[in-house]
């Protein structure tokens, strides 16, 4: 503060303090636009259901659909699973295949990565009883290596 | 160091004191924050990488809650007057988007039963919301 007051007045002396005002300034109003704007994003999951009608999907026949179904006695999540990720011996059926859920999102990526993107379509059958905690985690683990996955519930049978 | 200057004058303005109230401020903003949130408080599922949906604002928000009661943004509705309450809050948005933001310890059934009503009053596609593993995001609503 001492400096400040003679350098104008005198000019033989230098301003040996930087000026932090105009950032501190830029900084705290960048702050508040973040403190108001971060609560209110939201992160998810785009999903579809299948329609009630009979109406087909389009560049969709029933023997190209991808379908991933859960079922409780292969993926015990009735509860919220602890921590993070699925339980280890949980197994998942991808295109009529029972795979342990770890191999999943390469499965996925395998049959779907090379299709063009109104064709990425992943139809999921999961199973009431379920926990969803866990239907999304492994929604998020069929999604994670695909881009521009579509997803859509269909009824498990 | 003033009282030894005090025939001088201070040139620079003493931006202490703004700094203060200014950091006050954003301490109230940080916990009111939460608050501001639409809907009850519901326990978000976690999982690793959620897309991003987007502002809340200007979004349908269908919240369930851990003992499976609805809510279109502050209001519980009977699953009976679902549909209308949804179009209802929907308004006449050209494109409304509806999220949902159900419990982790719910069953996937409540959650399907849902986007059912959701799809047949109308409305293509909803987002489902988590939250992400290990992020702090929503992690406030979590009691």
């Amino acid at each position: 503060m001492q400096i400040n007051r003679d350098a104008f007045g005198s000019g033989s002396e230098l301003q040996s303090e930087i000026n932090i005002t105009p950032l501190v300034d830029v900084v705290l109003v960048l702050l508040i636009i973040f403190m108001v704007v971060v609560p209110l994003l939201m992160r998810g999951y785009d999903v579809d259901m299948a329609r009630t009608s009979a109406e087909p999907v389009p560049a969709q026949t029933a023997e190209e659909r991808l379908i991933l179904s859960i079922e409780p006695t292969a993926c015990r999540v009735l509860e919220p699973p602890a921590g993070e990720g699925l339980p280890a011996d949980c197994r998942v059926t991808l295109a009529d295949q029972k795979i342990p859920a770890s191999e999943l999102s390469a499965r996925v990526a395998e049959i779907l990565g090379s299709q063009p993107a109104e064709k990425r379509v992943l139809f999921l059958a999961a199973d009431d009883r379920l926990n969803y905690e866990g239907v999304l985690r492994i929604l998020d683990l069929a999604k994670s290596d695909v881009e521009g996955l579509k997803v859509e519930f269909i009824p498990a049978d | 160091m003033r009282l030894g200057e005090s025939a001088k004058l201070q040139a620079s303005i003493n931006i202490t004191p703004l700094v203060d109230v200014v950091l006050v401020l954003l301490i109230i903003f940080m916990v009111m924050a939460p608050e501001m949130r639409k809907g009850p408080d519901v326990n978000l599922p976690k999982t690793s990488k959620p897309g991003e949906q987007g502002d809340e604002r200007g979004r349908v928000l269908v919240s369930i809650d851990d003992k499976g009661a609805l809510w279109i943004n502050e209001q519980m509705v009977a699953a009976q007057d679902f549909r209308d309450a949804l179009r209802t809050a929907a308004g006449d948005d050209p494109d409304p988007r509806v999220v949902i933001r159900g419990d982790a310890r719910l069953n996937f059934r409540e959650i399907r039963q849902a986007m059912i009503a959701v799809e047949e009053a109308g409305f293509r596609g909803v987002g489902l919301i988590a939250n992400r593993a290990g992020a702090q995001g929503e992690a406030h609503a979590n009691q």
